[in-house]
């Protein structure tokens, strides 16, 4: 059917809650971890109790200072950074953050990264029961902390990860992976296999930029995550492949800058988004796409977000111009 | 403990009133944002954003240079002083008259508007940006803030700038108009003192009539002899840091220098939000 016959829908009817395995969404927009700080920072900016969930900055067991400056280069279309999950530990999280973020009425996703599998298990375990929490994201592909280690590029160690983060706490849990591999669809069957209630698509790209007077790379780290509408493309395509590839549901995560993108991702494949570094330069993105979404699920006809999810029309015909 | 949070912050579209050229590469740009205006202090910036570009991408922090008032005399636009350098400000030296830009703020701590007898400020090229408000509110000339503060008047107000070349010296007629005394350092000797600024110093501090303070800003290499003469004489000293930013509102953590504690140790803190401006002493500088 044309887009132009779809029957309108009052906006009002529409319904945006969502399910990602065992955890329910009021609405698909969630904020990308560590582009959020821990929420507190834009509470002057933002409505929190409109997100869809809230995903802090992700922890690790122990302290970390995270990289030396310059951690962030703008690039064309995006940014690199190699902040290195500066971070003042879990314990630290719990006792001066979560409670801010318990506080509210928003659903929170802690993301976790561990540098061993033993050590996601022990920190998915502390975390079990502790109030606040309604989810887990295993951060298992942040290029500037792994030591060669990379859970999300090694099948076999990213089962292991989720299996055991499953085994150690009741929440649901989101597996983020890496794009910087061969093949994602291999490890997103692996992360399903895992037990994984969704798939986090996509952390950062692997990136650099270098002066060339100087000689001398532009980042304190050398290497650095690439982000922002740049990859929205890369993003889209591997929520593609493993929408194709898995049956648990997945985010969208990549360049997410309007609701023209947001929609673009629930076609694909993706049942919820997050919106990370548009949050940078447009503090608050997400309740402006929060108010311009059930305008665009009625532009289709569609009554619910969950209706729009994957509805790809894969026909390899050109579009026409209406 | 003080918060470091954006809390007042505003973010929406401004409308440009004015673009004007001040010096070699150097523009004013006034821009209509009442809620900024209202409630900025002198020391704190605002993000700045062509908006729906993609490259460039993120907002520029640029500092408040002057806040003026709207027909009913109350706070209504903010002026910035930009040095056209990279790819934002080259592009927004072209935005003209009735544009709209996105901003956000406004945003971090600002300077500290403790009492002080002879407030000495030390600017190294655009450095000079956050002094004239500033300025204004040591003489007792304005009042910045929601509600607004009201500061001890300085019994004397100096300005040391130095830039590289004379061609590039910004708006030293209007701090001369406040009553500033302004002591001028080039590099290349063409006008003021030949030199670095930093040498100017010393030799300011001995003209004080009562106690002095020095906040400046500028190139980190600057700010951080100033930091060592300051110690040296015994004056406190505050810096305003250049740190390149990506959202200003703390968030992303890119911002971060290495500050030091009472104790000594040093953690990273994100100048967007626990500073742009810190006590000298606490900079871990290189
Ligand atoms: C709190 C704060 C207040 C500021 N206030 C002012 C102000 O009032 N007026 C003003 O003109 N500028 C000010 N700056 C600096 C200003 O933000 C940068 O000049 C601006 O971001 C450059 O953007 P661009 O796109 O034109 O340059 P880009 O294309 O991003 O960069 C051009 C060149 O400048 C370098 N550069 C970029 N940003 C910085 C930086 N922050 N420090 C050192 N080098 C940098 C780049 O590495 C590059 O070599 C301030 C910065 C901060 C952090
Ligand atoms: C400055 C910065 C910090 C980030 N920190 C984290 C992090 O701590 N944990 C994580 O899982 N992802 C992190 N990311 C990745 C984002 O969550 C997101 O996956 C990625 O940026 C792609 O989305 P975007 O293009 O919308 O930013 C970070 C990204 C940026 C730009
Ligand atoms: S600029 Fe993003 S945290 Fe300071």
């Amino acid at each position: 059917m044309p887009l132009s016959q779809a029957e309108p829908v009052r906006t009002a009817e529409a319904r945006l809650d969502v399910q990602l395995g065992r955890l329910r969404l009021a609405n698909p927009i969630m904020v990308a971890s560590g582009t959020f700080g821990y929420a507190r920072e834009m509470a002057g900016l933002v409505d929190l109790s409109r997100l869809g969930a809230i995903l802090p900055k992700t922890i690790t067991r122990q302290p970390r200072p995270g990289n030396p400056p310059p951690r962030t280069i703008e690039t064309a279309a995006g940014m690199l950074n190699s902040i290195g999950l500066d971070n003042d530990g879990l314990e630290a999280f719990v006792e001066r953050q979560l409670p801010y973020l318990a506080s509210l009425k928003t659903t929170i996703v802690v993301s976790i990264a561990g540098e061993s599998c033993e050590e996601f298990v022990e920190m998915a375990a502390r975390l079990e029961g502790v109030p606040g929490i309604d989810a887990l994201e295993l951060n298992m592909s942040c290029p500037n902390v792994s030591h060669g280690v990379d859970f999300a590029t090694d099948p076999r160690l990213c089962e292991r990860v989720v299996s055991g983060v499953r085994k150690a706490c009741s929440y649901p849990i989101l597996a983020k992976l890496t794009p910087n591999v061969t093949d994602v669809t291999v490890i997103a069957r692996a992360a399903e296999a895992g037990g994984a209630d969704a798939l986090s698509l996509i952390n950062t790209c692997l990136g650099m930029a270098v002066h060339w007077r100087r000689r001398r790379p532009v980042l304190g780290n050398v290497l650095g995550g690439l982000s922002g509408p740049a990859i929205k493309p890369i993003a889209l395509r591997i929520v593609y492949q493993v929408a194709k590839a898995v049956k648990i549901p997945l985010v969208g995560i990549g360049g997410i800058a309007g609701i023209d993108d947001v929609m673009e991702f629930l076609i694909t494949g993706a049942t919820a988004v997050q919106v990370g570094t548009a949050n940078f330069y447009n503090p608050t993105v997400c309740t402006r796409i929060l108010d311009a979404l059930p305008a665009a699920l009625g532009e289709l006809g569609m009554r619910s977000v969950a209706d729009v999810v994957g509805t790809l029309d894969a026909d390899p015909s050109p579009l026409h111009r209406d | 403990m003080p918060t470091h949070y954006a809390d007042h912050a505003w973010h929406g579209p401004v409308t440009v009133e004015e673009n004007v050229t001040l010096a070699r590469d150097t523009y004013r740009i006034r821009l209509a944002c009442p809620e900024i205006a209202r409630r900025v202090l002198p020391g704190q910036f605002l993000m700045l954003r062509l908006p729906g570009e993609s490259d460039p991408l993120l907002g520029r922090p640029l500092a408040l240079y002057d806040v003026v008032a709207g027909p009913g005399g109350q706070p209504h636009s903010i002026d910035l002083v930009y040095l056209a350098v990279g790819k934002m400000t080259r592009l927004l030296t072209a935005v003209g008259v009735g544009a709209t830009l996105e901003a956000w703020g406004p945003l971090g701590n600002g300077f500290p508007l403790t009492p002080t007898k002879h407030l000495l400020m030390l600017a190294g090229g655009i450095g000079q940006t956050p002094f004239l408000a500033l300025a204004r509110a040591y003489l007792g000339l304005q009042r910045y803030g929601d509600p607004p503060r009201q500061v001890v008047p300085a019994e004397q107000v100096s300005l040391c700038y130095g830039v590289r070349s004379g061609d590039l010296l910004a708006g030293v007629e209007e701090f001369r108009r406040l009553g500033v005394s302004v002591h001028l350092s080039t590099e290349d000797g063409s006008l003021g003192y030949r030199g670095l600024v930093t040498d100017l110093i010393a030799p300011v501090v001995r003209q004080s009539a009562g106690a002095c303070r020095i906040v400046c800003c500028g190139p980190e290499r600057m700010m951080q002899a100033a930091a060592e003469i300051a110690r040296q004489l015994g004056v406190p000293c505050q810096v305003s840091l250049e740190s390149p930013m990506a959202c200003g509102i703390g968030i992303c953590f890119s911002c971060v220098k290495k500050i030091r504690d009472g104790s000594g140790h040093w953690d990273y803190r994100r100048t967007c939000v626990e500073g742009p401006v810190f006590e000298a002493a606490d900079v871990e500088f290189y």
